[in-house]
């Protein structure tokens, strides 16, 4: 239902030198992601998970190749447009807003800013609180806090596609696993294709399909089993709770 | 009494439909247009006859007063000088609020003197809202002033805010803080085509352990000019914040100048300011939800301004 045909992002780079190289991102990714089907999207950092997802969603501009969507080409089109035919994204590093609340975004992605409705859209993801509703999005919240609205705000879409970008950083302990069953059930009461990126083994586990990404190229495509050597090969970190990956020098895998 | 356009702006300015209950005072192109007073607060014409003085009882719970100032009489200025005296321990709100109707080409104009002083352990929220509607091509102008003075352990809030339509508005804010006195102060902005607004403010933290929090909110459109000014003044062991946030669109432009100044060494100031385009994460967050560009730029300055 989504396919990616030899995606390809390229940016240019400018050294300390002043001298610019074109550096590729994504590399002629080619994969089909079927209908309700949950993947998990895993790789070291920086390897381009979420410039993938980006591509798919519209924000990054494809260089080349194309991405068609229920048998219809969508390269071209815009956010806007790919987000009206159902596509998703949750950002890995979701925007802070002022004065914006919880509330607003919710009423904006499911179209009404009907009380039961709204009400209604917070059980359903059950991991975010009521009193979250009217705090306004901004720099005041917490890095899981905010997280968790910007899971809601996908599920309030009720998408065709669902892309989450890494949902359980800043996740405390207690919610991650109701945080994966909860994205299990969306999948199933809506058959939503999921798309998890994730270090999390809780996510990788949760998937009918788990992708390994490197420099930009898709390198495994299967169940985690058969995963399982190339991520220890790579010590690939499945602990990022307590490891902030690159940006922790120290790491103590 | 009151006719069409009264209507609508006495709606945009006080959200008023039509005479409002409790305590009120409509002044419409310079004149005394209606009055109500009510058992706790009082409304009188100054000795001068260029204003009204506003007395709220000692102890009054949870009511408010409306002071709407209406100016559509083509090519008017009018200048007024209201006290208000809040009695300790009460808790009022007041709501004033100014809207010019311009049908001419002559300049219209409104310049409201405000002076509060908030009594001891007394709560006050000032409403103010300013809107100029109209197709004549005359200059609307507004330059209120309010002076506070806040006494021990009182509270003010007051959000001052300018809807659209005036073309020109210098505003200048003072206010003197008592021991133990909170005073938080949101300005919110909108100026488009060749408008210029001003806004200055002063903010003295005079009583030990006193606060005082000053948010500004901008949005800067067209070709308009805003310009804000503000120093905290502390001369205690005090706290005070100035927050203040500016979005520029299409060619406006901006000048921010927080100033803190401590004069006291258990002084605790802070400010943060920033001038800049709508954030690009903020407008694809919005897009992905399913908004066009144009929505998304809309909600983002509706929430901001909120
Ligand atoms: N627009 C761009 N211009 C230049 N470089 C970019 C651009 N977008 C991404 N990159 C670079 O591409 C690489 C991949 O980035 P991406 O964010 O996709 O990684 P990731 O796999 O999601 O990593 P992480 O696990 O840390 O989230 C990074 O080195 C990043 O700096
Ligand atoms: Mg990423």
């Amino acid at each position: 239902m989504l396919e990616l045909k030899n995606l390809t992002f390229t940016a240019q780079n400018t050294d300390v030198n002043g001298k610019s190289s074109i550096r590729t991102i994504i590399d002629n990714v080619s994969y089909t992601f079927e209908k309700g089907k949950f993947y998990a999207i895993t790789g070291p950092n920086g390897s381009g998970k979420t410039t993938l997802a980006k591509l798919i969603m519209g924000i990054n501009e494809a260089t080349s190749g194309s991405v068609i969507f229920e048998g219809k080409e969508i390269t071209g089109l815009s956010i806007t447009d790919r987000a009206r035919a159902g596509i998703a994204y949750s950002f890995q590093n979701p925007a802070r807003f002022k004065g914006t609340t919880c509330r607003d975004l919710l009423a904006m992605a499911a179209k009404t800013d009907d009380e039961k409705v709204i009400v209604d859209i917070i059980t359903r993801v059950g991991i975010c609180s009521l009193d979250f509703l009217d705090k306004p999005v901004d720099s005041r919240l917490s890095g899981g806090e905010i997280k968790k609205i910007e899971l809601a705000t996908t599920i309030a879409l009720n998408p065709k596609v669902a892309i989450y970008d890494e949902p359980d950083t800043g996740i405390d302990l207690w919610t991650i696993d109701p945080m994966v069953k909860l994205l299990k059930k969306e999948q199933k009461n809506h058959n939503t294709t999921t798309i998890v990126v994730s270090h999390n083994r809780a996510f990788l586990e949760a998937a009918d399909v788990l992708l390994l990404i490197k420099d930009g190229k898709i390198i495994y495509r299967g169940d985690l089993k058969g995963a399982l050597p190339l991520l220890n090969d790579f010590s690939l970190c499945s602990f990022t709770n307590v490891c902030e990956g690159e940006l922790n020098a120290r790491c103590y895998r | 009494m009151l006719d069409a356009i009264d209507k609508e702006l006495l709606k945009k300015v006080a959200e008023l439909e039509g005479i409002p209950k409790g305590a009120y005072n409509i002044r419409k192109n310079g004149k005394l247009l209606n009055r109500e007073v009510s058992a706790n607060i009082n409304i009188e014409t100054n000795p001068q006859g260029n204003g009204i003085i506003i007395t709220i009882k000692p102890g009054t719970k949870n009511e408010s007063v409306h002071i709407p100032v209406i100016v559509s009489q083509a090519g008017l200025n009018d200048v007024v000088y209201n006290n208000f005296i809040i009695g300790e321990d009460s808790d009022v709100t007041i709501i004033a609020g100014c809207g010019i109707h311009c049908g001419s080409s002559k300049d219209q104009g409104h310049e409201g003197i405000h002076e509060f002083r908030v009594g001891r352990n007394a709560k006050m929220k000032y409403v103010e809202k300013h809107v100029a509607l109209g197709d004549g091509k005359g200059k609307r102008s507004l330059n209120p002033t309010t002076k506070v003075f806040l006494e021990q352990d009182a509270y003010a809030e007051m959000e001052l805010s300018q809807i659209g339509g005036v073309d020109s508005a210098n505003r200048l804010n003072e206010a003197e803080l008592g021991a133990g006195s909170s005073m938080l102060i949101t300005e919110r902005v909108m100026t488009d085509g060749n408008q210029i607004a001003t806004s200055r403010n002063q903010i003295i933290l005079k009583g030990d352990n006193c606060k005082a929090n000053m948010i500004s909110r901008s949005v800067i459109k067209g070709d308009s000019i805003q310009n804000f000014y503000a120093t905290l003044d502390a001369q205690a062991k005090c706290f005070g914040h100035i927050e203040c946030d500016a979005i520029i669109m299409d060619n406006g432009r901006n000048e921010t100048i927080p100033a803190l100044k401590a004069g006291h060494p258990d002084a605790e100031l802070t400010h943060e300011a920033s001038i800049g385009k709508i954030a690009n994460d903020q407008l694809m967050k919005l897009m992905s939800l399913g908004l066009t560009y144009d929505e998304a730029v809309n909600r983002i300055i509706q929430g901001f301004l909120k």
